[in-house]
């Protein structure tokens, strides 16, 4: 009898399907996740008038950026390689970056779905709105901006096998990422720290978002 | 040491496995036919997980040849892993997906059509009809065994790999384990397994292969391996019964240190 390899877009495709129930599964964390960015937004009214909608929308996507890269995804890995969910995996007969592939699929969607939520809320709340190449360079950078995140989370599990030591470790980061980037920006933690999150990872994805939001400034 | 078999379903040679510096498997060499269940036995940190995993891919081998099926492992590793169901020690699977989603995620991984008919037929098999719709992390260990066993012969592989599969299993469930592994010999299908349990190694295994310290210290069907080694000194010392067994001929030739 012939041994036959499935063909890589049908095991992908079961891959995704999994990887996307799981998270549906998981779904109340996801909310949890957005709900950060969401009151930010709800609460900054001030902000909005003062600094522009575009600082207040890609402050709120890149707060959700983090909390996808740093806490869904790298949770997720850490859970799931402790478990031995990957090494399953790994001995099917399917080319190894279609496990990693699905997954990070997965957290690219998530990412267009938060871009997207927080879109609607700046619309509906704080009436903020930008041009259709606007919403789509935005989206484009959003998604570039997560790949950040999902590569700093990635970095975490990398390093770090216990996945409790994971778990407090991406809370810690979120924690320090927020509040330092979130403060350190408006000049409220100093100048000097002010300079810095400009070039820190959070400043610099909040600025290319930003940057994407106004093409034609 | 191991017979050089044209038709066995698998044939290691002169396997070594280093981790850094520390040796683990020494030049192992063995064959596993057609329809035989193979028992890999050792003591904790014998080199037993290390050389199913260089089987199953998941460790590369320092030197030594692996062939599944015919295909080399270094060349064909896809077709080889294809040729393999595996069941691994310490395997879970996604714990929010159900017994029926977990099933069609490896019927779409191996390539399997799995209509309404077969995914009953199978669930039927295992006797989880009724937690179908349950998810992984709510089954029993037993369910969660048997789950694993039905993906690893779900695309009916001519070899199935499985490491320790009846660890902190009840009697019965045990035992429907064996005559699993036992049907499949019967459909021809061969069956490398590693166990702690010399009852399970002598009840189910057609041949044995004993390894201690990464090497290959003995090899041959249960009770020529008893009739051979029945007049070792050290064998007889562990004896405890006056008969000999196989666990005393384990503990001869492996010594009654605790191994970590």
């Amino acid at each position: 009898m012939q041994t036959i390899i499935p063909k890589t877009l049908a095991v992908f495709s079961s891959l995704l399907r999994a990887d996307f129930i799981t998270q549906w599964r998981n779904r109340r964390s996801f909310i949890l996740l957005l709900l950060v960015p969401v009151i930010i937004l709800i609460s900054w009214k001030g902000i909005v008038d003062k600094f522009g909608g575009p600082f207040a929308l890609s402050s709120c996507i890149t707060i959700g950026l983090v909390a996808i890269g740093l806490m869904g995804y790298s949770n997720s890995i850490a859970r799931d390689r402790d478990k031995g969910v990957f090494q399953r995996l790994r001995v099917a007969p399917m080319p190894s970056w279609c496990i990693m592939g699905s997954r990070l699929m997965v957290q690219l969607v998530m990412i267009l779905l938060l871009t997207i939520i927080i879109f609607i809320a700046g619309k509906n709340i704080d009436h903020i709105t930008l041009t259709p190449s606007g919403y789509a360079i935005s989206i484009l950078t959003s998604l570039v901006g997560g790949a950040v995140y999902l590569g700093l989370g990635q970095l975490i599990v990398g390093l770090i096998q216990n996945p409790e030591t994971v778990n407090s470790t991406s809370r810690l980061t979120y924690f320090v990422f927020i509040m330092v980037g979130m403060f350190g920006e408006l000049g409220v933690l100093g100048d000097q720290l002010k300079e810095i999150v400009m070039w820190s990872p959070y400043g610099t994805v909040k600025r290319i978002i930003a940057a994407g939001m106004q093409p034609g400034t | 040491m191991a017979m050089i078999s044209g038709n066995s379903i698998l044939q290691v040679e002169g396997l070594n496995i280093y981790y850094g510096n520390f040796h683990a498997v020494r030049d192992i060499s063995f064959h596993v036919l057609p329809g035989e269940i193979f028992g890999l036995l050792g003591p904790n940190g014998a080199g037993k997980t290390s050389t199913l995993s260089a089987v199953e891919g998941l460790l590369k081998p320092h030197s030594g040849s692996i062939t599944i099926a015919g295909y080399d492992t270094h060349e064909k590793l896809l077709y080889a892993k294809a040729a393999i169901g595996v069941q691994l020690q310490a395997t879970s699977f996604q714990p929010e997906l159900t017994v029926n989603e977990i099933l069609q995620l490896y019927a779409g991984i191996y390539g399997v059509s799995l209509d309404k008919k077969n995914l009953a037929e199978i669930l039927k098999s295992i006797k989880l009809e009724e937690t179908a719709g349950k998810k992984f992390r709510q089954l029993s260990g037993g369910q969660q065994q048997r789950v694993s066993l039905a993906i690893a012969t779900l695309h009916d592989p001519k070899l199935v790999l499985l490491d320790e599969p009846t660890s902190g299993l009840d009697p019965q469930s045990r035992r429907q384990l064996w005559e699993r592994m036992e049907a499949m010999r019967e459909k021809d299908h061969s069956v490398l397994l590693t166990t702690h349990s010399m009852e399970e190694a002598e009840a189910v295994c057609d041949r044995i292969a004993i390894i201690d310290h990464g090497r290959l210290i003995a090899i041959d069907k249960p009770e020529l391996i008893i009739e051979n080694n029945k007049t070792n000194p050290e064998v007889i010392r562990a004896s405890r019964r006056g008969k000999i067994t196989l666990e005393d001929v384990f503990i001869g030739l492996t010594g009654k240190a605790i191994r970590s």
